[in-house]
């Protein structure tokens, strides 16, 4: 493995060009993830915080700003940043299997490839399924193949968004439970984006508010509660309560209703 | 699992039977009809007289040597118009600009049915082989570019990033990608394709040929034998019936993961 790198993100803004002129969806975003971290972003819809995570991904240039991966600044997709999205993107003319050995480096040989694959079939829980395709499995199947697919390649960083968002809320639990079990066994950075406040306080070690666009961070929470953390505590409510404070204030909530 | 329609693993036998209902009530009709002397036995021979006359033919080996011929030539030219449909249909598909170069050329072309190519075609290569090869080429390359055209063009973006991510460089991207997300697409504008190559052949034997089945047809109404005739016709519908027949079975090997497919019956 190559050694451990940072995540930098310095003074970055992303705007759009539109026809009625600029649209601006980050502002003055600045973000430093230790190796290793797992951080929980979460915000309304359309706060900017799927943009933030393309960005990272190289998916999309920035407009103002750095970020940085270890020493060099992020221009491009690459292996060493895995992504998993809301909807599973499995190809669907390929099996369980050959989606994830799609996610391979080239440099592998075939029996490599084939080990590699095994293992992550075994990680996310989905032996037996190796042969099937995407249409005969349940969501949260599906999801697994994805982020197997994601995690072949050995990526350091693992960016999630609203993974689970799609799924019941009984699966979303039992996913939310083997995302961690992953991340301590990979030992893997992992950037998760949700409106799921539950599942924010659940997963990260941090969990960072953004505002609504031009999204920015406004709050960043730590949260210090031992893993496997219980829903119900007290502590975590507490956290809980918190954020949700940030998007729902007494009077904005009395105005709803 | 949520996606698929309710199973329906094993249909009743009258399920198989349904298609058949239709036709065999108008050939008896037809039959009765002739029976009556409503017809008249030189312009609309009775089922019975033609199903005696294709055994003949099928004896004297006459109507699978016309129906061979034809074949070939429905072969050949379907692999060269299909061959070309399909790399012109990429080039244009992946690269808006050979799109833009291609255009106009295209647009004048495609309106012009295939059967207006076959003075022309003859004139300029005679009557032999390759004359009729050439409009069959023309008749199926159109379906097959549309729809490669329109394949390529279809593939999910999501995919499309989904490949980027992962670093796959264009062999790849086109062929485990573009390639899979095109194909029920292709598959479509084949079998339209092979339709209308199966009907310029006979178009163009029916115009100017010494042999295939459209030549039988033509020679037995100058000859006057409608039973002859009508076999003919009947062993084209057969023949397109049964291609298209294969081409649907090929598809449903090929397009297994597609659960549309798996869903029809």
């Amino acid at each position: 493995m190559t050694t451990p790198m940072t995540l930098q993100i310095k003074k970055l803004d992303k705007h759009y060009s539109l026809s009625q002129g600029d649209l601006a969806v980050l502002k003055d975003v600045n973000l430093t993830v230790q190796p290793g971290e797992f951080i929980s972003v979460v915000g309304t819809s359309g706060c900017g915080k799927s943009t933030l995570l393309r960005l990272i991904g190289g998916l999309e240039p920035v407009s103002e700003g750095q970020i940085y991966f270890g020493d060099t600044p992020i221009q491009k997709p690459g292996l060493d940043r895995g992504m998993v999205f809301q909807e599973s993107r499995l190809f669907p003319w390929f099996t369980v299997e050959e989606n994830i050995s799609f996610g391979c480096r080239k440099d592998l040989v075939e029996i490599e490839k084939q080990q590699v694959v095994q293992s992550h079939i075994k990680l996310v829980g989905l032996s037996g399924f190796e042969k099937s395709y995407p249409h005969q499995l349940s969501g949260g199947m599906q999801q697994r193949t994805s982020i197997a697919r994601a995690l072949v390649s050995r990526p350091q960083m693992l960016l999630l968004d609203e993974p689970f968002g799609a799924l019941d809320a009984l699966t979303r639990i039992q996913m939310q439970q083997e995302i961690l079990n992953i991340w301590q066994k990979e030992k893997i950075t992992v950037i998760l984006v949700t409106h799921d406040i539950d599942e924010a306080v659940f997963l990260g070690d941090r969990v960072l508010v953004m505002s609504n666009r031009p999204g920015t961070f406004k709050k960043s929470l730590p949260v210090l509660l031992t893993r496997p953390r219980d829903r119900n505590s007290g502590a975590f409510s507490t956290i809980r309560k918190k954020i949700y404070g940030e998007f729902f204030s007494k009077k904005k909530t009395g105005s709803r209703l | 699992m949520t996606s698929t329609p309710p199973p329906k693993s094993k249909h009743p036998f009258s399920f198989y039977l349904l298609p058949f209902i239709l036709p065999i009530l108008i050939i008896t009709i037809w039959q009765l009809a002739s029976n009556l002397n409503w017809l008249q036995a030189s312009i609309l021979p009775s089922p019975l007289v033609i199903a005696q006359t294709l055994l003949d033919l099928l004896k004297s080996a006459e109507l699978l040597k016309n129906l061979s011929i034809s074949l070939l030539r429905v072969l050949e030219g379907f692999a060269i118009g299909a061959g070309l449909g399909l790399v012109i249909g990429f080039i244009m598909g992946l690269s808006p600009s050979m799109e833009r170069v291609l255009s106009l050329i295209t647009g004048l072309l495609r309106p012009i049915p295939t059967i207006a190519w076959i003075p022309a075609l003859i004139l300029w290569m005679g009557i032999g082989e390759s004359s009729k090869i050439t409009v069959i080429a023309v008749g199926s390359f159109w379906p097959v570019l549309l729809s490669a055209i329109q394949g390529v063009r279809s593939t999910d973006p999501k995919y499309l990033e989904v490949a980027r991510i992962l670093e796959k460089d264009r062999t790849i991207l086109l062929t485990k990608v573009i390639i899979p997300s095109a194909l029920p697409s292709i598959f479509t504008g084949l079998r339209v394709g092979m339709g209308i190559a199966w009907a310029s052949v006979v178009g163009a034997e029916l115009i100017a040929a010494s042999s295939g089945i459209g030549f039988m047809i033509m020679y037995a109404r100058e000859v006057s034998q409608p039973d002859v005739m009508l076999v003919g016709v009947a062993a084209i519908g057969l023949t397109g019936l049964l291609i298209d027949f294969l081409l649907l079975q090929i598809q449903r090997r090929l397009l297994k993961w597609n659960s549309a497919w798996a869903g029809e019956s």
